[in-house]
């Protein structure tokens, strides 16, 4: 179960890196025109992504709650008897921006709600950096702590 | 309207409880993962680790909706910066890395 747990974690993780980058991208270079990857991936409307960041983050951060006693037991010691100390502090620092973000998720909601306000763009920039930041970050982290266990 | 000044001191002042939290291990309630149990407030590791991450999040959260509902009366008046609601946050983030420097310096 939790091997199952952990890859919908990993799979949900993935889709809302796609839709955070999509938005954060779009908010501080936005692109007029679709043409090839690069304007493509900018030109959306970062807007029409916030509810489904909201649920996607929701969503993986319960999942990686409940898989989060495993890790405790098995991963964290292992990481703490091999004095693998850059890994496991850097899941300390996981945990810590993905909780941050957590709290700041209702205001994130807030200034992403259309009709879009002019005065909050800037509000809009950084709390969706916060977050794109701290997804990838915990991703990243995730997956070499998975790396440095496995899954079994 | 009341929730765009609400946000923003919701978001800070989770910022602000969570690190104080964590720091002092205020946890509202405490996971025994070896045993499968949960207890109340900030409880001593029994047959195994002790899990204080759900309670750091638990007393922050009430902290944080406590210190809203308490600015209600004050935010009706007057505004808000909203700039609060992700540099608070953000500030808290670098903390935190200065906070566990420890851990990539050894």
């Amino acid at each position: 179960m939790n091997v199952f747990l952990l890859i919908l974690h990993g799979l949900c993780a993935v889709a809302l890196l796609g839709a955070i980058s999509h938005q954060t991208v779009s908010a501080w270079w936005p692109a007029r025109k679709a043409m090839g990857f690069g304007p493509s991936f900018r030109a959306v409307q970062g807007a029409k992504f916030t509810k489904a960041i909201v649920i996607l983050f929701l969503i993986t951060f319960v999942l990686g709650a409940i898989i989060y006693p495993p890790y405790r037991l098995h991963g964290r010691t292992y990481l703490e008897t091999m004095r693998m100390w850059t890994v496991n502090g850097s899941f300390e620092l996981k945990e810590q921006f993905l909780a941050l973000s957590l709290g700041m998720l209702p205001f994130y909601w807030h200034v992403w709600r259309q009709p879009l306000d002019e005065a909050l763009t800037l509000a809009r920039k950084m709390s969706s950096a916060l977050i794109f930041f701290a997804v990838w970050f915990g991703f990243i982290t995730g997956h070499v702590v998975n790396n440095v266990r496995g899954i079994f | 309207m009341l929730s765009a000044r609400l946000t923003p001191i919701f978001s800070a002042a989770f910022a602000i409880a969570y690190v104080i939290a964590e720091q002092n291990n205020f946890a509202l309630f405490t996971y025994h993962p070896r045993i499968d149990e949960w207890g109340f407030l900030t409880q001593a590791p029994r047959n195994g680790p002790g899990m204080y991450w759900y309670g750091w999040l638990g007393t922050s959260i009430v902290a944080a909706g406590a210190v809203t509902a308490a600015s209600i009366p004050f935010v009706r008046t007057r505004s808000v910066p909203v700039v609060i609601g992700w540099a608070v946050p953000l500030v808290i983030m670098v903390l935190f890395v200065y906070l566990l420097r420890a851990f990539f310096f050894r």
